[in-house]
């Protein structure tokens, strides 16, 4: 504290001498006033009673002088301008960066949790701004945001720190900590201050460390608390791919504590149970945990860990914070897929393998001639099979799928795959085994008695070989693969073989899983382009979506070729429904949280220099704002009109 | 210089206390006196003793040396007895009123003396006016004087100038002082005390009245702003005097103080009257508010007191 009016040297002279005066003053007060009556027995009478409360009386008389005093002192105080030291230094502006990512949310010793500890620090850091100092709030979440502009206004600042929740998902520090030292690089005593419980990926890790060695001073306060958690890292629901109307789900429990523990996992299926498994896991320790055969008309699921109740000794049933404690599953939808083969009626094998497809799959014949015609089922297909033989191919291929056998049986061809050369018996020599289409597809000692190689493009895939050629080949176009054999099946003895239907039945799930609706589910994160076909959904005509978030709320954005922008910032089950286009529909989707490292509650700040990290808060100063002597005035004039209403009240008489 | 004109204050308070106006009150007060007892003999009041009365009262036993004339002849052929006839003997009883002049009468310009001396002499008018033999006391515990037994209304001056030239001040004695009176009268009769009564004992000097056949009349002057001070805007704390005895008490005083004291005034007063009540004492309560002529006409209104 600081006299910036009076020196104390001035003021103690003044002090004494209004000192003396007071008493003085009360002194002469004290002196009673008499009054004569005529029966003083009577007046003894009546006092008796207040003998006791004379002490108090005495006591009053004594404060009463004390507070004439204090009234004094507060006077002289307010004379000598009195600063704070935290008002003299130098302006400081601090750019208070608040870690708000999933792990925020763990319990602390005291009940609490992480963010709350870290709201007490930064309100701390707050309470020590003196009146030229300034601070900015800025939020790390899966997005940045700056909470409170750079202000001086401790009660704004307050407010807004208030309003920092943790989020879902980890905290995106690269950007928070790059913002906050540009908003304060250029300010008066610029720092920045992160508050982290530093439970951090690694980009956070790095992010940190170029901080604190960067130009701008750059502190750490971290909060600590329990590390105990478990939390679901997987959830995932699928079809069958032989049996659709049949889904497995498969969940994955992670132990990311350091006791061991036990935890109960819980699925639903639109709100009913489907499944509950008991789980030990040691710490570090995961498992993966699958229900099978369920059926696949429920089309949401939900996987809870909840507690068990009759743990084994030594086990935890600590869950940690709730944000792992749930994941969400969509299964896809399950749309027909339209299958046209165009053929001569001759190749039954190829037929047969068709026929083995499930329901959902709508098989349509076409015949070469028609084909070349421009057939209307053509239009409609999702798969289009050529199999004409020595028929011409339609001068123009269909926008859909295509599996075309021996492409350049004549010399002219419209297809897109140019022709290397003609072979005769060749053999299939090299083939991508751990391509999906030709998953389990031997094609070992196949006969052939001629094929054509390709030219391939880049981007192709030669799914086999003969002697290093393609013969197979595998090509992308746009929304829309292609798959060429460079041979007749007719003129083979594969259809004899297990492998031609599977190599079928892979082809067409090859093609089926490009089709939109398997993208079931995405990770948090702040904003990013979405196919509204990889939700499943008829995007022609389609503008406009509504998109409604797991709270409830109904936002409409446009629809831009097909795709929008999400903002996924809350897990749960967003829906998608088309305001305008040609078929209305509607799709869902599931939103999870980040993954395991937004679930280990661990620090890992221990490694950092211990010098970057910022210590014991600061001292609050003792007022923010405003010279300090109007305060001590107005506590002074707020004494004396108490003191005044109180004696003019009889009570300090 | 003060001192002087407060001397010069009282004496003329003195002077005027018996001014035209009052001697003229009084003279009223006669009229009215006798048009309320009209048919009354003068100085007739009766005594029950053997005496030369006409009026039987009662019979005792006949004591050698009793005058034989009285003895009930009748009762003894009758009855074997020897009695003695009592009479009521009518004779002149005199009236003595006593007046308190301590310095508990003196207080707010004596204004409570001055009321007790006009009562007294309106009172000793009323009584030589019907031809009684009026004594007057002026006690406290410092003085006592006496004006012997009087007759006649043209006695009344030397009753004024008596009241105004006896010494005034001291403590309040009445035990002491009515006690004094007592013994000095050779002939018990009527007995007006007029006082306020700030005396723990002034009953007692009541009761030696009632206990030498005197038949006592307590009249209590009050001032009404000492009875009751919650008007006056005494607060705070104050060192109380006592004006007599020099009691000094420090005081906080607070609305609930006054209310107090105010209850234990008029508690202390209905005491007194209680007591005096329970001896077959007269007891009137006068506040100095209310005009003495109006005291004097309520007391004869209460009926034989005084006439």
């Amino acid at each position: 504290m600081t006299f910036a009016g009076m020196t104390l040297a001035g003021l103690m002279p003044l002090a004494i001498g209004g000192a003396v005066a007071i008493t003085g003053l009360y002194l002469l007060r004290m002196r009673r006033r008499q009054v004569v009556v005529p029966f003083a027995a009577l007046w003894e009478l009546v006092t008796r009673e207040s003998e006791s409360r004379r002490l108090w009386r005495r006591l009053r008389r004594v404060l009463s002088w004390l507070v004439q005093l204090v009234v004094l002192l507060l006077i002289l105080s307010a004379l000598g301008d009195p600063r704070p030291d935290v008002w003299l230094r130098e302006p400081a502006t601090i750019a208070i960066v608040v870690d708000r990512s999933a792990s925020m949310s763990g319990a602390t010793a005291d009940g609490g949790t992480r963010m709350d500890a870290a709201r007490v620090r930064a309100q701390q850091e707050i309470a020590a701004l003196g009146p030229a100092d300034q601070a900015i709030i800025i939020s790390a979440g899966e997005e940045v945001g700056v909470v409170a502009p750079r202000s001086g206004e401790q009660a704004a600042l307050s407010a807004a720190l208030a309003t920092i929740e943790p989020s879902y998902g980890e905290a995106d520090l690269s950007r928070a900590l790059a913002l906050a030292e540009h908003v304060v690089a250029d300010a008066d005593g610029p720092r920045v201050l992160v508050l982290t419980d530093g439970a951090l990926d690694d980009a956070g890790m790095l992010a940190l460390s170029r901080c604190t060695e960067g130009a701008v001073p750059c502190t750490i306060a971290t909060v600590d608390g329990a590390t105990e958690n478990i939390a679901i890292t997987a959830f995932a629901a699928r079809r069958y791919p032989n049996a659709r109307d049949k889904v497995e789900v498969l969940a994955e429990v992670k132990n990311l504590g350091d006791a061991p523990a036990v935890v109960e996992l819980d699925v639903e299926a639109d709100g009913v149970s489907v499944g509950r498994r008991r789980l030990e896991l040691l710490p570090g320790q995961s498992k993966r945990e699958a229900l099978a055969d369920l059926e696949a008309a429920r089309a949401r699921f939900v996987a809870h860990l909840r507690v068990v109740e009759d743990p084994p000794t030594g086990m935890s049933t600590a869950l940690g914070p709730a944000f792992d404690d749930v994941a969400y599953a969509v299964v896809p939808p399950l749309s027909p897929l339209t299958v046209v083969v165009v053929t001569d009626g001759t190749d039954l094998f190829l037929e047969a393998a068709l026929l083995t497809q499930g329901e959902h799959v709508e098989l349509t014949g076409v015949t070469p001639a028609q084909a070349v015609a421009g057939h209307a089922a053509l239009r409609d297909a999702d798969v289009v099979v050529f199999d004409v033989a020595d028929a011409p191919l339609p001068a123009t291929l269909p926008d859909a799928h295509l599996l075309v056998f021996d492409p350049w049986r004549r010399a002219s061809s419209p297809f897109a795959i140019a022709k290397r050369a003609d072979i005769k018996r060749p053999f299939l020599t090299e083939q991508l085994r751990d391509h999906p289409v030709l998953a389990h597809v031997v094609l070992k000692d196949v006969n052939i008695t001629r094929g054509t190689t390709f030219a391939l493009e880049p981007g192709d895939q030669a799914l086999v070989r003969t002697l290093g050629e393609p013969i197979m080949v595998l090509r992308e176009r746009g929304d829309h693969g292609l798959v060429a054999v460079g041979f007749d099946p007719r003129q083979t003895d594969l259809p004899l073989r297990v492998a031609f239907p599977l190599f079928v039945d892979n082809v067409l799930k090859y093609f089926e899983q490009r089709e939109p609706g398997f993208v079931a589910s995405i990770a948090l994160g702040g904003s990013r382009e979405l196919a509204l076909a990889e939700l499943g959904m008829a995007v022609d005509g389609v503008t406009r979506v509504v998109v409604r978030a797991p709270d409830g709320t109904e936002r409409e954005q446009p629809v831009e070729d097909g795709r929008i922008r999400l903002r996924a910032l809350e897990p749960g089950f967003f829906e998608f429904t088309a305001v305008d286009g040609d078929a209305i529909g509607s799709a869902e989707l599931a939103v999870n949280q980040t993954g395991t490292a937004a679930s280990d509650l661990h620090p890992r700040t221990a490694d950092l220099d211990p010098a970057v990290f910022a210590g014991e808060a600061p001292t609050p100063a003792p007022v923010a704002q405003g010279p300090l002597w109007t305060a001590i005035i107005l506590l002074a004039t707020a004494i004396v009109v108490v003191e005044w209403a109180t004696y003019h009240r009889r009570i300090t008489v | 210089m003060a001192l002087r004109q407060r001397a010069v204050a009282k004496g003329a308070d003195d002077d005027t206390i018996f001014d035209e106006a009052f001697l003229a009150k009084l003279e009223l007060l006669h009229v009215i006196a006798r048009r309320l007892f009209r048919g009354r003999q003068r100085a007739e009041r009766k005594t029950r003793k053997v005496g030369s009365g006409l009026e039987f009262a009662d019979h005792r036993q006949y004591s050698p040396g009793d005058d034989i004339r009285y003895i009930d002849w009748t009762a003894w052929v009758r009855l074997r007895h020897r009695l003695i006839r009592l009479y009521e003997e009518d004779e002149d009883l005199p009236i003595r009123i006593v007046v308190d002049v301590s310095d508990s009468m003196s207080t707010r310009g004596k204004r409570k003396l001055k009321y007790a001396r006009q009562v007294a002499a309106a009172l000793a008018y009323v009584g030589l006016a019907n031809l009684d033999r009026v004594g007057m006391s002026c006690i406290s515990g410092k003085s006592f004087e006496t004006l012997p037994a009087v007759r006649g209304k043209g006695r009344i001056f030397k009753v004024f100038e008596f009241l105004r030239t006896s010494d005034t001040g001291g403590p309040t004695d009445l035990r002491h002082g009515l006690t004094r009176v007592a013994a000095q009268s050779s002939q018990p009769g009527l007995t007006v005390v007029i006082s306020d009564f700030y005396d723990l004992n002034a009953f007692e000097g009541l009761n030696m009245l009632r206990f030498r056949r005197h038949d006592p009349v307590a009249i209590q002057i009050i001032d009404p702003i000492e009875a009751d001070p919650r008007g006056t805007g005494l607060r705070g704390d104050v060192t109380v005097v006592d004006c007599e005895g020099g009691t000094r008490r420090e005081v906080t005083v607070s609305a609930r103080t006054l209310d107090a004291f105010a209850q234990a005034h008029e508690k202390f007063c209905a005491q007194l009257e209680a007591s005096c009540r329970s001896r077959g004492i007269h007891y009137v309560r006068a506040s100095i508010d209310v005009p003495f002529d109006d005291l004097v006409l309520r007391m004869f209104r209460m009926g034989g007191i005084l006439l």
